[in-house]
């Protein structure tokens, strides 16, 4: 393990961004999000940032390519990806968890969304272990530990006023190596993530969701879900897109942007029809998405339980409390 | 505290009546959350499921907007109702999305509710301010109801409204153009265009809003800075003159835009253009921008 | 040019020497429509800047029409209709007149200048007042220069 004083984190940051754009967890006005490294950024180092770095590689808004018509003739012209490589200082383990979903849906079962790819390969990862648990935090009951990013090149922790990385991979070690006269070598022991308060129990629930369907449970916990777009824009593991186009006369720019399933639009058919008319079916496919459909599909989870739905959501709809009732269900 | 506990066994002994005697089909109030300084609406249909409804200083959602899931039921709907809830009602009435007669009003006194979020932030032990959206309400109670919950309150003195001044909009309106701009540009950059603030304000009761719609090509789901305007600019002269100032879209807004900045200064303006006026008084009232006056100030001429 | 055209124009910065405004107006189809048909009759000049967009009222002008015009990068947007009393259909421009008080105002306190939105009665017969206001207008948004605030730049941005 190599630790740097906290106080000389930036220097460390400085010699990184030499190399790589660096992203760090900031805190901005009365949000925490991850920002290009500046020298003045405000960090936040003691608790999650509200907004994942999702958004890093499947941005909210983001033009895929160019067309041209003329008469007869259609034109395409790619986008050149930015050729930057990227490192993100500080993802939390349920993050980082959230990537790994992205990758099965973006990268997995023979469908390779080029987009996501690029910047994924062009990113390197720095994860930073939980010391502390918020109140809506419950990571561990989604099989994530909050001191190992699963999937990073370097495992950070946040110790005593100082920072000890370990590298998890070998692009990792060779960063490590080019920091090695800031850092010193020494062990620190890693402690036990606390505080959590909320456990709700995973075991048995995808295969049981199976078979609800039906069950007159959503109907139950739809009633007081508003239908808005505040839990899937937070959430890290969110996915669903929309393609849409910005046409100027014979030009125009193809572009995806982020969707939400708690929208009526989201299923509605060019011929009116909407299979999924009301909140009820709406809330029974975000939830069963999560925690049945994908399961089923990549064998893990779509929720990392970061807890982020749980404090933007207007209703108190928490999923957690959804896992609960799915237990005591018949 | 312990009249508030007392309070919420007679919510629940009354909206059990209520499911009981089939006065009406559902009632709407309030239950726990998920940790102690949160609750949530509870929309009850069995009176057995009553033993859920609370009432603390965290009941915080305004219930009227859950009125429009019984827009086309036959059966009447019981709502518990402060002030900011009976605005709401109000204004869905006013805006013909439901019939009075359809609605049991049980009226609530409302002694102003706490900031969740400072709570979540300071702590059970600590002293939690009032939510700001309660520190500047000017009607805590229900004006009208059917029924009535707690201390028999003297009869509510007519509700008159005054010109209203918000100091926050004052100072704002005190600076240069390009400072205005940047300021409403840096709230409105962080706009998730989730529409919780749509989703749960009374006065968004389209049924088909040019926000959910882009085959309309009004807006576009890209999110940008112009188009988060366009929805933001919309939106707030959408509600003009019928926004009740219940700071619910605000309050939930996930990335915390003062979304009542654009609310208050319209409302600001129609009290001092057109006259004091308080939306979601009473739904006889003529609606500033539904109406007008000859006399009118002129500007234009 | 049509009207798709005179929206869709590059970014300001461009030519800036060479620059025009670009005027929307909104004009009642009873009179305001009527008084710019007169001035072109009477050979009355005025200023090649404004775009006019005939509305059967002005009480038709959505403020949602006026956001958007500002973000396909017009420089001014201009509601015109009868004077208060003369509407064609009785009463249609007392609401638009408490309508664009209160969004005159609004848009100023997020930024705009007010002389980018303006609002003005022009009957069928005040041709010379609508040459009058179109000149006058002009020359206060030239003297402002292009408008960049509420503007879509996603376009310019992927461009480039």
């Amino acid at each position: 393990m190599f630790t740097v004083q906290e106080s000389e984190i930036r220097d460390l940051l400085n010699v990184l961004n030499k190399e790589y754009k660096v992203f760090v967890p900031a805190k901005v006005g009365d949000e925490s999000k991850f920002v290009p490294y500046e020298d003045n950024v405000e960090f936040c180092w003691d608790r999650n940032v509200l907004l994942s770095v999702k958004d890093k590689f499947f941005p909210q808004t983001e033009p895929l390519y160019k067309f041209k018509t003329k008469r007869q003739n259609l034109e395409i012209e790619p986008l050149a990806p930015k050729d930057e490589p990227v490192l993100l200082f500080g993802v939390r383990s349920c993050d980082l968890q959230a990537l790994n979903c992205l990758d099965q849906v973006f990268l997995t079962k023979g469908f390779v969304d080029e987009f996501y790819r690029t910047k994924r390969e062009q990113a390197t990862i720095v994860a930073l272990g939980c010391n502390e648990a918020e109140d809506t935090c419950f990571c561990t009951a989604m099989g994530v530990d909050p001191q190992k990013g699963h999937g990073a090149d370097i495992q950070a922790h946040w110790l005593q006023g100082k920072f000890a990385l370990e590298a998890l991979t070998d692009k990792g070690q060779k960063i490590i190596d080019t920091l090695k006269s800031y850092l010193k070598e020494e062990n620190l022991e890693v402690p036990e993530t606390k505080g959590f308060q909320l456990q709700p129990d995973m075991d048995g629930v995808p295969e049981k969701l199976k078979g609800m369907f039906d069950s007159d449970l959503w109907t139950e916990v739809a009633r007081k879900c508003l239908n808005c777009g505040a839990c899937t824009y937070i959430c890290p593991t969110c996915h669903c897109f929309d393609m849409s186009q910005d046409v100027r006369g014979e030009e125009g720019f193809k572009y995806r942007c982020w969707d939400s399933c708690m929208f009526e639009e989201y299923t509605l058919m060019a011929g009116g029809h909407n299979p999924r008319p009301t909140k009820k079916e709406r809330v029974r496919n975000r939830f069963l998405h999560k925690l049945c459909y994908f399961p089923e599909r990549y064998n893990m989870l779509l929720c990392t339980g970061c807890g982020r739905c749980l404090s933007v959501c207007p209703v108190n709809l928490h999923i957690t409390s959804i896992i609960d009732k799915v237990k005591e269900a018949n | 505290m312990g009249t508030m506990e007392q309070l919420t066994l007679q919510l629940r002994e009354t909206a059990r009546e209520i499911l009981e005697s089939k006065k009406a089909a559902a009632v709407i109030g309030w239950e726990m959350g998920t940790f102690w300084y949160s609750t949530a609406p509870a929309i009850l249909t069995r009176p057995e499921e009553t033993e859920r409804l609370v009432w603390n200083e965290y009941c915080l959602n305004n219930l009227a907007k859950y009125l429009l899931d019984f827009q086309n039921t036959d059966e009447k709907v019981a709502i518990f109702a402060r002030g900011c809830d009976y605005r709401g009602i109000n204004r869905l009435i006013q805006d013909k999305q439901i019939d009075r007669d359809k609605v049991l009003i049980i009226g609530l006194s409302c002694p102003g509710m706490k900031d969740d979020k400072k709570a979540r932030e300071l702590g059970q032990n600590a002293d939690i301010p009032l939510a700001k959206k309660c520190e500047e309400c000017t009607y805590p109670d229900a004006l009208a109801y059917d029924l009535w919950v707690g201390e028999p309150k003297e009869a509510a003195k007519p509700a008159k409204a005054e010109a209203k001044v918000f100091p926050e909009v004052e100072s704002l309106e005190q600076m240069t153009a390009d400072d205005k701009y940047e300021n409403f540009a840096a709230n409105y950059e962080k706009c998730l265009r989730c529409y919780a603030c749509r989703n749960v304000c009374p006065a968004c009761s389209c049924r088909e809003c040019i926000f959910g719609n882009s085959s309309k090509e009004w807006s576009a789901k890209a999110n940008n800075l112009s188009e988060n305007m366009f929805f933001a600019l919309t939106r707030a002269l959408h509600v003009a003159g019928r926004c009740i100032q219940c700071g619910e879209c605000e309050r939930i807004c996930p990335v915390n835009i003062p979304i009542m900045l654009l609310n208050k200064k319209i409302i600001q303006d129609i009290d001092h253009l057109f006259g004091p006026y308080d939306a979601g008084l009473d739904p006889e009232d003529k609606m500033p921008l539904g109406s007008f006056e000859f006399t009118d100030p002129e500007e234009f001429m | 040019m049509s009207v798709n055209e005179a929206l869709d124009q590059k970014t300001p910065t461009e030519n800036l020497e060479n620059w025009q405004p670009k005027i929307l107006v909104f004009a009642c189809n009873w009179c305001t429509y009527a008084g710019a048909d007169l001035t072109g009759l009477s050979r009355l000049q005025y200023p090649a800047t404004v775009r006019i967009l005939r509305v059967p009222c002005s009480g038709r002008v959505n403020p949602q029409f006026v956001i958007k015009a500002f973000q396909k990068g017009v420089d001014a947007v201009l509601v015109c209709g009868c004077h208060p009393g003369d509407c064609h259909y009785t009463t249609g421009n007392y609401f638009t007149r408490r309508r664009f008080l209160l969004m005159r105002r609004l848009m100023e306190y997020i930024g705009m200048e007010p002389e980018r939105l303006q609002a003005s009665w022009v009957s069928a017969a005040e041709a010379q007042k609508f040459q009058q206001l179109i000149t006058e207008v002009t020359e206060q948004i030239r003297a402002l220069g292009p408008n960049r605030k509420l503007r879509d730049v996603q376009w310019e941005q992927w461009n480039n």
